[in-house]
């Protein structure tokens, strides 16, 4: 669009309705622009005006585009834009089509700011010695990698180049208000770039700072938000009083009533309100959602923190130089606490306060609780907890990224290579203990905690049916689909090959929620040293194309870890061997199931009910419960639970009556 | 063995775990209302009889098990 120079006319006419101008010959209008709408305007610098043509809606009432009651300094301001009622100034912004700002304290950029970007995050070690800088399209496994793979300097120092390079691409002259974002009632807004459609009402004071935003998925802020250094991805949703300093936070976030967060990011789908998080490195599916909540020194992911959760980070000795490491999946009941240094397995609970040093990364799935001061772990015992089931199957179907980009990559497999490995090796830990343990033992000391010696054998067994079940469950599953896709036993057995290689398969590890061979990480930390990898994007690439490999990449963990448990080449098996392994996965697929749904019960029994039908005689004390809570036969989980029992024999049979029409080929 | 033995050991066990006196123990106990056994609790309960015994119980039907009168049927039939 042609854009002209204000003629003398348009000059006393824009005089005549409150304009002035340090200099009238910097300012330019688009060919055509409505003069009408442009008054009490104190124009400074540069100054370029689009259509002021149409209406926008403002607190529900639409009102005409334009300029009013305002000073602008050095702004492109695009097409059908309505900016009113600025109280300082808005200086150095391009305004994109379709924009509103009114009722703004100040919006304005410092020349050559970055926005944010390059700020330094002291994630994990409040102390220092892990920074993670941010940029305006960091994910969790970008992040992940600058903050933990420190062993290796050359790689430390490759990693910031790119950084740097990403960095100085972000410094600007000009910040930019995305198409048809609105900025309303909102006091100080100093070196903020905003997204397209972001919606920002009632903010505080945001400061130096990258809003990223899509029609898609708007990102928005909300009342009494103050927040420094800091990046907001696409569809995160900040409001009421949320204070941070040096924060990221992810897509799809929700973050809210009075919530503090410093030195900490929060990735993909967090919740967190109330509480407080520093120096935290918060994985996808944080959730921290009650007040006296401290989230300190850690790294989380897929957790979920009881009220009260307190970790202490710092032995008045050296600072505050411990951190924590809660794999994927834990929970934190109410008023738990951890002495960190701590590393508590995946998809574990805690329970109560723990005072030593816990450290039992092989024993996934397990509680952790506190019984007369005493630490204590039931291995594998929430293998059966119906929660277990329930977040497994909840995850993704809460994830509430909307953008055409998802930046955060995610395996959300409860059972995994990652998990099924760690148990394996939990198992043969546990046997090996339970062989050794004389029997006047009660307790052992092991990982910093109290482990029952009864129950070394228990958690064997525990792990041995999850590995049985998973291991028995893949093969069958995918010798299934290849028998019905082709009806040949010797091509369906020889397609069981992996397609791919791994020089160790059974190394995996959890890069804030991208499962990957510990291999392929070296491969991306080897990359970058040797300068394969040369840019921040090539770098976002290497681990999409991991992403991209999990399944066979499981796969290829699959037939390996069944040849070393079974003994058998896939390639091999029989049809023999083939119904046996239908026959472990059912045994061991029933016996879980079986334990799980007990479990889900147990919300149904006497002692479940004893807040219900208060001061009523028992028949009124039953029927108070079934009303609010229903019955074993009602509930929708307890129900779908029965079901996927009912479904197992099914399931054997159809694999049998399949597998066994092969048996005389 | 005869459900009286039986019985010995079940309450014998269960009164180990709970650090109560046998003579408090009644069959009519049940484990989370009245012994205040939480889930915890029952898995060490279970850990315990199965040592007591000999036995590897199928977890899913032990953890049906609701007092001490049904431990000591179950471990009775078991044995049979």
């Amino acid at each position: 669009m042609p854009f002209e120079k204000l003629s003398e006319q348009q000059v006393n006419q824009l005089a005549r309705q409150g304009c002035s101008a340090t200099d009238w010959h910097t300012i330019t209008i688009a060919s055509g622009c409505d003069l009408s709408r442009i008054n009490n305007v104190q124009f400074s610098g540069t100054v370029r005006i689009g259509s002021t043509d149409g209406s926008r809606t403002v607190d529900g009432v639409e009102l005409p585009c334009g300029l009013s009651h305002a000073t602008i300094a050095d702004c492109t301001i695009g097409d059908n834009v309505r900016i009113a009622n600025i109280g300082s100034v808005v200086a150095h912004y391009v305004i994109e089509n379709g924009a509103v700002i009114q009722d703004v304290g100040c919006l304005s950029v410092t020349p050559g700011t970055t926005f944010g970007n390059g700020t330094e995050i002291e994630a994990l070690n409040e102390a220092g010695g892990r920074g993670i800088r941010i940029v305006n399209d960091l994910s969790a496994q970008a992040a992940y990698v600058q903050g933990v793979l420190r062993h290796n300097p050359e790689f430390v120092k490759r990693l910031s180049v790119l950084i740097d390079e990403k960095v100085s691409r972000a410094k600007a002259e000009k910040g930019i208000v995305g198409k048809d974002a609105q900025i309303l009632h909102c006091g100080t807004i100093q070196n903020v770039m905003i997204g397209p459609s972001t919606l920002i009402r009632g903010a505080q004071s945001l400061r130096d700072g990258t809003i990223a935003s899509c029609p898609e998925h708007p990102t928005e802020i909300g009342e009494g938000v103050n927040a420094r250094s800091f990046m907001v991805a696409e569809g995160a949703r900040i409001e009421n009083g949320v204070i941070l300093d040096k924060v990221f936070v992810g897509q799809g976030v929700k973050m809210g009533k009075q919530f503090s967060a410093e030195n900490s990011l929060l990735f993909a789908n967090c919740e967190a309100f109330h509480g407080e998080a520093v120096a935290v490195f918060a994985g996808p599916y944080t959730v921290t959602h009650h007040k006296s909540t401290l989230l300190i020194a850690g790294m989380f992911s897929f957790y979920n923190a009881g009220s009260g959760t307190n970790q202490s980070n710092h032995m008045y000795k050296l600072g505050p130089v411990h951190q924590g490491v809660l794999e994927r999946g834990c929970k934190t009941g109410s008023f738990s606490y951890l002495l960190l240094e701590s590393h508590i397995p995946a998809f574990s609970v805690v329970i109560g306060k723990h005072f030593t040093n816990i450290n039992i990364p092989h024993l996934p799935f397990s509680y952790i609780h506190e019984e007369g001061g005493v630490s204590k772990v039931i291995p594998g015992m929430n293998l059966f907890s119906v929660g277990t089931v329930r977040d497994g199957e909840k995850w993704p179907k809460r994830d509430n990224r909307k953008g055409p980009i998802k930046r955060d990559l995610m395996i959300f497999d409860v059972f995994s290579p990652y998990t099924v490995e760690k148990m394996r090796r939990g198992r043969d830990e546990l046997l090996a203990l339970s062989e050794s343990v004389p029997k006047e033992k009660s307790f052992i000391a092991y990982g910093g905690l109290q482990l029952n010696r009864l129950l070394l054998k228990k958690g064997a067994k525990y792990y041995s049916l999850a590995i049985t079940r998973y291991l028995n469950g893949k093969v069958t599953e995918r010798l299934k689909v290849n028998l019905t896709r082709d009806r040949n036993w010797s091509r369906a057995v020889a397609s069981l090959v992996p397609s791919v290689s791994l020089t160790n398969s059974s190394e995996w590890t959890d890069i804030a929620g991208l499962l990957m061979p510990r291999e392929r990480l070296a491969g991306v930390e080897e990359q970058v040293v040797n300068g394969r990898i040369a840019t921040y994007d090539q770098l976002l690439a290497a681990f999409a194309a991991s992403y991209e490999l999990y399944a066979e990449d499981a796969w290829r963990y699959i037939y390996d870890a069944y040849a070393q448990e079974y003994g058998i080449r896939l390639e091999d098996i029989t049809v023999e061997q083939a119904l046996k392994a239908i026959d472990e996965w059912e045994q061991a697929s029933s016996s879980l199931h079986g334990m799980i749904l007990e479990d889900s019960k147990k919300e149904f029994a006497a002692f479940a009910r004893i807040g219900y039908g208060i001061d009523q005689p028992e028949e009124e004390r039953v029927k108070d419960f079934e009303a609010v809570r229903g019955t074993i036969e009602t509930n929708g989980v307890v129900q779908k639970l029965v079901k996927e029992g009912a479904a197992i024999p099914r399931l054997r049979a159809e694999f049998e009556s399949l597998v066994a029409s092969f048996s005389t080929t | 063995m005869t459900r009286e033995e039986v019985a010995a050991r079940v309450v014998g066990v269960t009164a180990q775990q709970f650090a109560m006196k046998t003579s408090d123990i009644k069959e009519s106990d049940q484990f989370t209302v009245d012994l205040g056994a939480d889930s915890l609790k029952s898995i060490e309960l279970v850990a315990a009889y199965e040592e007591a015994f000999g036995l590897s119980v199928k977890e899913e039907e032990a953890l049906k098990v609701q007092d001490v009168g049904g431990a000591i049927d179950f471990f009775f039939r078991l044995l049979q």
